[in-house]
């Protein structure tokens, strides 16, 4: 029962009117950012941390901000998947497989507003499924030591390559770059300065919005330079703007279904809204079978992965508040947030910051129900901002970022390792590299090397600490698992491929 | 695949460097078993035996359909980006927030297909609207470089 007290603490604490406008500018701003192309909910975020800092906000109206710009910008993706066709982001490919041609139909209007509904049941499903296990999961990782942290993270890294599938070397290596860039700037346990090549402002190492801005917003700025298709015309949104009763039925044991999934999905790290989709997309073509019209506009095509979105947005910040360790790169940008207010997540937050984790929890409930009220009378409004051409965008964007950058800490020298950092990104996206995995790596590099010392202090340096205790070694097992996954789908698929030859 | 085994030996190479500047880290006491030497090394040569096996084995690069091949054309443009990127961070103080991104935002809205005028005038509006936004509303400051004069 302890849980429903903290919880009605949270909504006081969520509910009082400075936090409610915090929520509410998060929303639209999330929303807007996720329109745009060339911003999504990285570097949205990332961009909000210097703003938010500056602005002197308490660190629970901070963490309320930048998850209410998180699920708002989940939101805005769609926005432009449906009616363009273009998905903002690599999650929401699957919702313009059945959301383009639902717009193309005239139905443009109830496939926004029914994908707004669906991404809630989503959201709400996930959030009450953190709020029955995460204070579990606190309880039960306080038991946690430093071997197990350690072990733990190398899970998580390992889970990155094995999910993510189809480029489990590109991920590994991308993950890897990560790891290292944390450990450049001084080493705080010896003093010794690493990897600064004597400059100064390398000093305490590179600054997680830099990085994150350089990887993400430059390399997009490059990006954008390539594409020569023009303004696409958007799907004019006419008609009726609401789904009916019956719409919402029929598509209810989906939601019920995908929001389960997506939930599960975003908790494991590494998974995320990604896969969440595309899983519960085909889940759902198949249990419809030839009775679902899916990719010519089926409503449950276009509910079923909005669902599982919305879920493992909300799925991904269990890991998060309770282990400490991010499961996705946006997750790993909040975890940058906290710590610069010097929050260090992790079950104890859940102890001595109760107001903080269960503020952020039940702010999750007031953001999702504010962007269903908000994004139906807006539609009008956010299609218009899709008009904005490139030549006008582009620049302020850029902008933009050089003022996110240099509000950290006022140096040129920032500015230049962004655009390095921006063009290495740029390299690494041509050559297919993933881009979210060398921030997680980021993050959990400076966790990983401290969990690691601490845990071979503790055994004066034999290495058995790392598998001896049973939570270790059922992780080591588990991570063995992930690694024999990717192997396993190759060996498959060369199986098949060996199979249509002997047939042919 | 060939740019992909140029950037793994790149890779490689910076990593043995690195690895290089790394070996005399080493704390000039310490209280504990593992030194700052320890992690960084450990990292750079796993890295190092992927980028060997990359080397030999490329993996398959896929692109997205609305990505053209890189032309001479992109390259250039890309190059120009960069520069006009470089040269922003370069005046962003000695000219000032206002000034340096008119400078660059204009020739930059130009790259993305904008013509002259409307450009200028967008750019311009939006420097001193960001300027206003950010270093009054917020409270992020923002260097005011030669238009320093203006503010008293």
């Amino acid at each position: 029962m302890d849980t429903f007290g903290y919880l009605s603490q949270g909504f006081g604490v969520a509910l009082s009117p400075y936090n409610l406008v915090t929520a509410l500018c998060g929303t639209l701003i999330g929303t807007v950012v996720g329109l745009l192309p060339g911003l999504g909910p990285i570097n949205g975020v990332a961009l909000l941390i210097p703003i938010a800092f500056a602005l002197g906000l308490p660190p629970e109206s901070a963490l309320i901000l930048l998850a209410a710009v998180y699920l708002g910008c989940e939101y805005g993706g769609r926005i432009s998947s449906i009616l363009l066709n273009i998905p903002g982001e690599a999650s929401t490919v699957m919702t313009t497989l059945d959301g383009y041609p639902m717009a193309r139909k005239g139905q443009a209007g109830v496939a926004l507003s029914l994908s707004a509904w669906s991404s809630f049941i989503g959201a709400f499903i996930a959030t009450c499924g953190m709020v029955l296990f995460a204070p579990l999961l606190a309880k039960w990782a306080i038991a946690f030591g430093p071997a197990e942290y350690f072990v733990l993270m190398v899970f998580a890294i390992v889970c990155l390559g094995g999910m993510a599938g189809d480029k489990p070397l590109k991920t590994f290596v991308a993950a890897l770059i990560g790891l290292f860039l944390s450990a450049v700037g001084i080493d705080a346990n010896s003093g010794v300065y690493r990897f600064t090549g004597d400059n100064i402002h390398l000093t305490d190492g590179i600054q997680f919005v830099v990085l994150v801005l350089g990887l993400f917003s430059i390399s997009e700025i490059l990006l954008l330079l390539e594409k020569t298709h023009r303004g696409q015309e958007a799907v004019k949104a006419t008609g009726r703007m609401m789904f009916n009763l019956k719409e919402a039925a029929s598509v209810f044991t989906v939601n019920i279904r995908c929001g389960l999934l997506g939930f599960i999905m975003g908790v494991l790290p590494g998974a995320g809204a990604t896969l969440a989709s595309a899983v519960a997309y085909m889940t759902e073509k198949r249990i419809a079978g030839a009775s679902g019209k899916f990719g010519q506009g089926d409503m449950r095509g276009l509910a079923a992965p909005e669902t599982a979105i919305g879920a493992s947005a909300c799925g991904a910040l269990v890991p998060m508040l309770t282990l400490g360790v991010p499961g996705s790169g946006t997750t790993a940008v909040m975890i940058g947030a906290l710590s610069l207010y010097n929050i260090t997540p992790g079950p104890l937050l859940f102890q001595q910051q109760p107001d903080i984790v269960w503020g952020l929890i039940a702010s999750l409930f007031i953001a999702n129900i504010m962007l269903v009220i908000l994004n139906i009378p807006m539609i009008r409004l956010f299609t218009r901002i899709l008009a904005v051409p490139n030549w006008a965008l582009v620049p302020v964007i850029a902008i933009i970022t050089a003022i996110g950058v240099y509000a950290v800490h006022a140096t040129t020298f920032d500015l230049f390792l962004m655009i390095g950092i921006g063009i290495f990104g740029y390299i690494l996206r041509k050559l297919d590299f993933p881009l979210s995995p060398v921030l997680l790596g980021f993050i959990l590099g400076g966790l990983m090397e401290q969990n690691l010392r601490r845990a071979l202090s503790i055994s004066n340096g034999a290495l058995d600490i790392l598998w001896s205790s049973p939570i270790t070694f059922g992780v080591w097992v588990l991570t063995a698992v992930m690694l024999l996954l990717p192997l396993l789908r190759i060996w498959r698929k060369r199986a098949v491929a060996r199979r249509a030859i002997a047939d042919v | 695949m060939l740019l992909q085994r140029i950037f793994a030996a790149v890779l490689l190479l910076a990593c043995a460097c690195l690895a290089l500047m790394a070996w005399p880290y080493q704390a000039s006491f310490s209280y504990e078993p593992v030194g700052p030497r320890a992690y960084p090394l450990l990292m750079l040569g796993l890295m190092g035996l992927a980028l060997i096996y990359m080397l030999f084995r490329p993996q398959p690069t896929r692109h997205s359909e609305e990505e053209p091949p890189l032309d001479r054309q992109t390259l250039v443009k890309i190059g120009a980006c960069v520069a006009l990127l470089l040269v922003f961070a370069g005046t962003f103080e000695p000219l000032g927030f206002i000034l340096s991104s008119i400078l660059i935002g204009v020739p930059m809205a130009r790259l993305y297909g904008g013509r002259w005028r409307p450009s200028a005038v967008i750019i311009s509006l939006m420097s001193v609207g960001l300027y206003l936004l950010f270093d009054i509303a917020m409270d992020v400051p923002l260097p005011l470089g030669l238009l320093d004069v203006l503010e008293n």
